[in-house]
């Protein structure tokens, strides 16, 4: 049995992959993630706001592609992006601003 | 679950759904063949009862239908119904409870037939559920079950099982019983009647008892049964030592062991049942332990059949032995102490009858009857028959008490340590012969053969005359006393370096079992047939007093009938005398007068009188019995260097009658005076040393000397020569030469004159030296210049040495007894600066020892001087100081025990007091538990250990454990003694320090002492021991409680008097997962009160379980209480509590108000809902009141034994109760409890019992789970769950949950590779201001390595990150990570 999560590919209108996450991230689905990761070449934005958990096991799958992700995260998240450094490898945004929030990907 | 095996599905499979085990042997149950018909078809009324019945945690069982058809749950299975599972599944109840059926029956009827509910309160049942009928007792209800159409169809009980509170509470009433005899001490016998009583009442576990106590033979001896009458079979009276043909085992517990005996065979076959229907078959054997030594004997407990042999009733047995056991042990240690102190005190009366008969004051008297008497005799001899017969009478018995006086007087000097014997060497043989030759004719007279065979022995042996003269004189004196036909014999000789002396007779002889008392003080052999009944019973014990003053020895043998021999043995030579107690050799004369009493005495008892003209009396110098001089001689003392003078004037003044010493100048002469005045001085003026004229004023300043007449002669003649005399103060003055007619006229004049003049200073002098105390004069500057007879019988300073200026030498040392020197400086203070007064004070006997005197004293004018002295007596208080020394000292060592709560504050206290009275520089006490372990030490001073006691301290408590116990030693240091201690031999050392003497009377003081502290540790130690069985059983009551998460509870009895109380505290797990919270109080205390709260616990139990509303709850205990003596009047805090969300309801009778406090520091108290007591009006309907326990607040119940005080308001204690709990906030509950009764508590102890119950909400989550990754989500749901009860802001409660996933995370990592499937622990508790989160797995801790595992080390980055404190501890079973952070 994994934890659930749900991963939804999607592209913005500049081409710029998407990959959108709901639920909870840990040791059990990481494969899953990094599936999806590793299927999605060139730059990419991951939108983490509907994640209500991500562990180190998340974290270092995030790692491993952080020189071409840009990552969209609630405030619950921010500080495990914080503290695990990620957040200095990859841009960041808050859920719900910027030029990636959930409200322009339409 | 398998599918594969499930019969068809339908609402049938919904049916048994409750419960999983139960549900699939229920659904395997042949369903058609029974009155209810296959599950598919039945009522759903039926179903719902079954669902419930299934989810109850509770033991239920349920009846339905025709049959009443048995249904039960998993609860019900595990605790009631044993091995009657399943097969009692569907059938008729009657017939799964057929050996209950009376009872239940007929309840189930009443229900069917009423529709009430039944409720029945530690019923009785005998239970086959573990293969024999059991005893077993349940409080349960039946409640009526309705079909669909609201007929009664079934019934519902609820059932708790209450056998081990049953058990127990009458296990522990015996116990009790056991512990609370009333009389402390008493005899062996009424030990075991009493003990034999309390068991007699309990036969339900002790259908009968035994209980031997072994013999010095090792054979056993039936001391006691109940249940069995005497004679019978099983109860032999005695038990041979050991081997085949004991009724009963005796050899394992005289081993210490039980031994359980399987009773079949003849001696068991008709035995009696107790209070069951048939009689044991079993019984076990259990020692009566004796501490450090073979058991006493050992009980026999018959053992009820219906009960198993557990661990519980094998307790019970054991402790009702050691109750046994300890009753013996204080018996027998009183009746030992008992002894003891008989002994001692038989010893101290026979100190005290000769103390208070020495009387050595009768001495004077005697002196003033036996002189008036002698010059009667010569006055009437040969004068009128009749009067000098009479005064014979009254001579020979004067003669005859001087003797007892003298013999009692020797005795208290040898007592006393003051026999001054004086030593000189002897030709023993001849003296002694010399002193038999002396009875020779009164024991020829007594027509007794006497032979006297002393021939020289060579070598000269070391005598005090006197006394010696007293030893044989006694033996001749007796032997004569006691033969009747035969012969007496004397002998004397040398063997091996020893001379021998042997008296032997032919007389009556001594029994053998009166030798052992032969020389024992005061002891007189009765009835024998003996001369004279006459005899104070002290002759052979002062013989061998003085045997042993000169170093010798002294043995009797005996044959009844047959005669008796003495033989002393005495060392030749004074090697073994004092050097200072030797003296030369005396003239050798012959037997003094002190042989006269005895031979008159011996004479008296002869048969016929002395023939009347006998001559008695005879003087040695053979002047006869007449005289032409003065009727009563006068004494003259001449004092003279001239020889020849000297010699003519004794001549002269003897030739006139006077009785005349003489010495050769003035200085012997006023020595002689001082000791003994005579009636006249004669005196010449030109002396050396000192003249005339000066020995004239040296007389008149002494107030002793003052008044003796002196008669001056003087060569020189003349008027100046004559007046310079009399103005020195002489009586009178003659010139040499003179006529010896003229100076004989001047020497009766001056004494007839000074006799006339003297007769007030006489008669002063006899009356002083008469007073039985101790009588001194001091003159202006303190010094003693005169002092009486008595004074140098007590204090040993005599006449000769006075004056004695200060400091007197009586004084006790400076130095060595600063204390007792203060004391005497004082008081001589006081005697110089008052008028009058009197004082207490310890003084030195001139040989040393210590005498206590009572003084007083007055000022008085010298009428001859003018001058102001003091006069005062002493009188010799010592063996009154030492008897309220004594009383005083038991009296405070006994409230000093008396206050104490347990053994070692008993032994220090003790300790302490016997450093108090002694003065000790400290002292020590060692028990020796006989295990050779190191003794366990108390000490007045320091707590230190055995190894650091200083070595010579050390040697000195071994050695004690070897002496006899009771019994004092004394070293140069200090003094010791071994008592006996609950736990072994109890060694005591009492620290001197140097050069203090420890006198008899502290010897017996400490053995007294020592004998009081051993018969009180004994006690306190028995009240120890009821004490702790008390408290383990309360709280086995009140246990084992399963307690749910969240919650602490504490019970503490009331300290002072220790009783077990009526307060209780109890959770109870609700069916709906509600949690129902009880506490209660009691009224009163003791067995009775947790009697009472033992049922009301239960019962308001059961209503809980039936109706979770706490005010019906409350009704309905009413009723309940109304119903049981005692419970009227009890309060109870009654609430339900929902963990999940902290919602309370609760409904209280007269109980103080639950404290709820708040995280912000806040209390509200609960007092909604508050009615009267229970039982107090019944039917009147309760209110109930409500609230929610907050996130992270705490919920505090308690009983008023908590905030109750004496002259303080209950709100000043319920304040201080909250303020302990907002101190207490970031503590874990539990240990919040115990500092909540700690810092409650007065400073004695509570004075009333206390229960304590707090809640903290929300409770603690525990979770343990399988280390597989599919579990973490799961878990993080749970705990996300629980971190919402605790109310903490979104982040927080998401950095929590990131560390926790992380330590998970960790815990089934190590779990893949070390255990897998193993099980991970997560616990997580918060309190007010804090969290605490701990995940233990069993797998290794693995160290995060850059390259291996990035992501591992990031996760503990994480952990450390989120929370404020982390500590991982890896470890060989698991790796245990602990987190805590703050939270507000």
């Amino acid at each position: 049995m994994t934890t659930p999560l749900t991963l939804t590919a999607d592209q913005r209108p500049d081409g710029t992959a998407v990959i959108r996450a709901a639920g909870e991230i840990d040791m059990s689905n990481t494969e899953a993630l990094a599936g999806a990761l590793d299927t999605t070449p060139g730059r990419l934005v991951i939108d983490l706001t509907a994640v209500e958990y991500l562990d180190s096991a998340g974290l270092s799958v995030l790692f491993a592609h952080a020189d071409r992700i840009e990552l969209i995260a609630p405030e619950l998240l921010t500080p495990v992006l914080t503290t695990s450094g990620l957040a200095d490898l990859a841009p960041v945004h808050a859920s719900g601003t910027g030029p990636y929030n959930a409200a322009s990907r339409d | 679950m398998d599918a594969g095996q499930e019969p068809a599905g339908g609402p049938a499979a919904g049916v048994f759904a409750g419960d999983e085990e139960v549900g699939r042997d229920l659904a395997a149950v042949d369903w058609e063949s029974t009155p209810l018909g296959p599950p598919a078809d039945w009522p759903q009324s039926l179903q719902t009862a079954v669902d419930i019945l299934l989810s109850s945690r509770f033991p239920m069982w349920m009846a339905w239908g025709r049959e009443l058809t048995f249904f039960c749950n998993a609860a019900y299975r595990r605790d009631t119904l044993g091995d009657k599972y399943p097969w009692a599944l569907g059938r008729p109840s009657s017939q799964v409870w057929a050996e209950a059926w009376d009872a239940a029956g007929s309840r189930i009827e009443t229900v069917l037939r009423t529709g009430e509910a039944t409720w029945d309160e530690a019923l009785l049942l005998f239970l086959e559920r573990s293969g024999y009928p059991e005893e077993s007792y349940h409080t349960f209800s039946y409640s009526p079950l309705r079909d669909d159409s609201g007929d009664v169809v079934g019934m519902l009980c609820v059932v708790s099982e209450e056998t081990e509170r049953v058990v127990n509470e009458r296990r522990m009433a015996t116990l009790r019983d056991l512990g609370s005899d009333p009389s402390v001490i008493r005899t062996e016998q009424e030990v075991l009647a009493f003990t034999g009583r309390q068991l007699g009442r309990n036969p339900r576990d002790l259908p009968f008892s035994l209980t031997y106590l072994f013999q010095e033979d090792g054979s056993a001896r039936l001391a006691n049964a109940t249940g069995l009458a005497a004679g019978h079979p099983a109860a032999p009276a005695v038990l041979p030592a050991d081997g085949p043909g004991g009724v009963w085992p005796a050899a394992e517990p005289a081993r210490g062991g039980s031994a359980l005996i399987e009773l079949a065979g003849a001696p068991f076959a008709e035995l009696p049942c107790g209070d069951w229907a048939e009689p044991p078959v079993r019984a076990l054997a259990v020692p009566l332990l004796r501490q450090g030594a073979a058991p006493y004997g050992f009980l026999v407990a018959g053992l009820n059949r219906y009960r198993p042999l557990d661990a519980g009733y094998r307790g019970f047995v054991e402790l009702t032995a050691g109750h046994i056991a300890a009753g013996v042990a204080g018996a027998r240690s009183y009746e030992a102490q008992q002894r003891r102190a008989e002994e001692l005190a038989e010893l101290d009366r026979a100190k005290t009858a000769f103390f208070s008969n020495i009387s050595h004051e009768f001495r004077t008297p005697l002196t003033l009857i036996m002189s008036p008497l002698q010059e009667l005799r010569e006055r009437y001899d040969g004068g009128d028959e009749r009067v000098r017969q009479e005064l014979d009478v009254v001579h020979r018995n004067g003669l005859r008490l001087g003797k007892l006086v003298n013999t009692l007087l020797d005795f208290s000097r040898i007592e006393a340590g003051r026999m001054q014997a004086a030593y000189e060497p002897a030709d023993l043989a001849a003296v002694t012969a010399e002193l038999a030759s002396v009875f020779r004719s009164a024991v020829e007279r007594a027509g007794l053969e006497f032979a006297v065979d002393c021939p020289p022995l060579g070598r000269e042996v070391y005598l005090d005359r006197g006394l010696w003269e007293k030893v044989v004189l006694n033996l001749l004196s007796n032997a004569l006393k006691f033969t009747f036909e035969g012969a007496i014999r004397v002998t004397t000789r040398a063997d091996g370096g020893e001379a021998v002396v042997v008296v032997e007779d032919t007389g009556i002889g001594v029994a053998a079992d009166e030798m052992p008392r032969l020389f024992e003080r005061f002891h007189r052999i009765e009835n024998a047939r003996s001369r004279s009944n006459e005899g104070s019973g002290i002759g052979l014990a002062l013989v061998r007093e003085l045997v042993e003053v000169h170093g010798g020895t002294i043995a009797a043998d005996s044959t009844a009938g047959a005669g008796t021999r003495f033989t002393i043995r005495l060392p030749f030579g004074a090697g073994h005398l004092p050097a200072d107690a030797l003296v030369e050799r005396a003239e050798a004369g012959a037997p003094s007068v002190a042989a006269d009493p005895y031979v008159q005495e011996a004479l008296r008892w002869l048969p016929g009188e002395p023939p009347a003209d006998a001559p008695r009396d005879v003087r040695p110098d053979g002047t006869g019995g007449t005289s032409s001089g003065p009727a009563a001689a006068a004494r003259v003392l001449v004092a003279d260097d001239n020889a020849d003078m000297r010699e003519y004037l004794v001549r002269l003044l003897r030739g006139a009658g006077y009785r005349t010493r003489a010495v050769r100048d003035g200085q012997e002469a006023l020595d002689a005076i001082r000791k003994d005045a005579p009636d006249l001085v004669v005196s010449d003026v030109m002396m050396p040393r000192l003249d005339g004229l000066a020995l004239v004023a040296a007389l008149r300043a002494d107030p002793r000397t003052a008044a003796v007449p002196v008669l001056l002669l003087s060569a020189r003649a003349g008027q100046e020569a004559s007046i310079e005399g009399l103005t020195a103060g002489a009586d009178d003055y003659l010139v040499k030469p003179f006529a010896a007619a003229e100076l004989l006229a001047r020497v009766r004049a001056n004494v007839e004159l000074a006799r006339l003049r003297g007769h007030h200073a006489r008669w002063r002098t006899a009356l002083v030296d008469s007073l039985q105390e101790a009588f001194f004069v001091c003159d202006e500057q303190g010094a003693v210049v005169e002092i009486n007879s008595a004074f140098t019988d007590i204090l040993g300073f005599g006449p000769e040495d006075l004056p004695y200026a200060p400091v007197h030498p009586w004084w006790p040392d400076a130095e060595t007894d600063p204390d007792a020197h203060r004391q005497v400086a004082e008081a001589f203070a006081l005697l110089m600066g008052s008028e009058r007064g009197s004082y207490t004070i310890p003084v030195t006997h001139r040989d040393g020892h210590r005498v206590w005197v009572g003084a007083t004293f007055a000022q008085a004018e010298d009428p001859d001087s003018g001058r102001t002295v003091t006069v005062g007596t002493f009188r010799d208080v010592t063996a009154e100081h030492y008897a309220i020394q004594r009383d005083s000292a038991l009296a405070s060592l006994t409230v000093r025990l008396a206050e104490a709560a347990d053994l070692p504050e008993a032994l220090a206290g003790a300790l302490s007091e016997l450093k108090g009275l002694w003065r000790a520089a400290g002292v020590v006490a060692a028990v020796f538990d006989g295990t050779g372990a190191a003794p366990r030490l108390t000490a007045t001073d320091l707590s230190p250990s055995w190894q650091g006691l200083p070595p010579a301290l050390r040697e000195r408590l071994e050695a004690l454990r070897e002496e006899p116990s009771l019994t004092p030693v004394a070293g140069q240091t200090g003094a010791g003694i071994l008592l006996e201690h609950p736990q072994g031999r109890l060694a005591l050392w009492l620290d001197l320090g140097e050069r203090r003497p420890f006198t008899d009377e502290d010897r017996l003081l400490l053995a007294l002492l020592a004998g009081h502290l051993a018969q009180a540790l004994a006690r306190v130690h028995q009240i120890e021991q009821q004490r702790e069985t008390a408290l383990a059983l309360q709280r086995a009551i009140l246990g084992p409680a399963r307690l749910p998460e969240g919650f602490a509870v504490r019970y503490e009895p009331a300290s002072r008097p220790l009783e077990v109380g009526g307060d209780w505290y109890d959770t109870v797990a609700l069916p709906d997962g509600r949690i129902g919270i009880v506490v209660g109080d009691c009224v009163g205390r003791g067995l009775e009160a947790a009697t009472v709260m033992g049922q009301l616990r239960s019962a308001c139990r059961a209503l809980l379980i039936q109706d979770a509303d706490p005010a019906r709850t409350l009704m309905a205990l009413d009723h309940f209480a109304a119903g049981v003596p005692g419970a009227v009047c009890s309060t109870v805090f009654c609430g339900v509590l929902d963990p999940e969300t902290g919602r309370l309801v609760y409904s209280s009778a007269g109980h103080p108000p639950g404290i709820l406090t708040h995280p912000d520091g806040t209390t509200r108290l609960l007092d909604q809902g508050r009615s009267i007591p229970l039982a107090v009006r019944l039917g009147q309907p309760r209110p109930y009141g409500e609230c929610t326990v907050p996130a992270r607040a705490t919920l505090m119940l308690y009983t008023d034994g908590l905030v109750e005080r004496r002259r303080r308001p209950l709100t000043a204690g319920i304040n201080q109760a909250s303020e302990a709990v907002q101190e207490g906030r970031d503590t874990a509950v539990d240990t919040l409890a115990t500092d909540v009764m700690a810092r409650l508590a007065p400073a004695g102890g509570y004075d009333d019992d206390v229960a304590l119950l707090l809640y903290r909400h929300p409770a603690p989550l525990e979770l343990s789970f399988p280390a597989e990754s599919g579990q973490l989500a799961p878990v993080r749901r749970a705990l996300r769950g629980w971190l919402d009860k605790c109310d903490l802001p979104p982040q927080t409660a998401q950095n929590i949950l990131v560390a926790a996933g992380e330590a998970c995370a960790n815990a089934i990592e190590h779990g893949h590779r070390h255990a897998p499937g193993q099980p991970v622990w997560l616990r997580a508790e918060a309190s007010v201001g804090s969290l605490h989160l701990t995940v233990a797995d069993s797998g290794r801790w693995r160290t995060p390595t850059p390259e291996a595992s990035v992501h591992r080390g990031r996760g503990v980055i994480l952990m450390r990150a989120m929370m404020q404190q982390v500590t991982i501890t890896p470890g060989p079973a698991g790796t245990t990570v602990d987190m805590h952070t703050r939270i507000a």
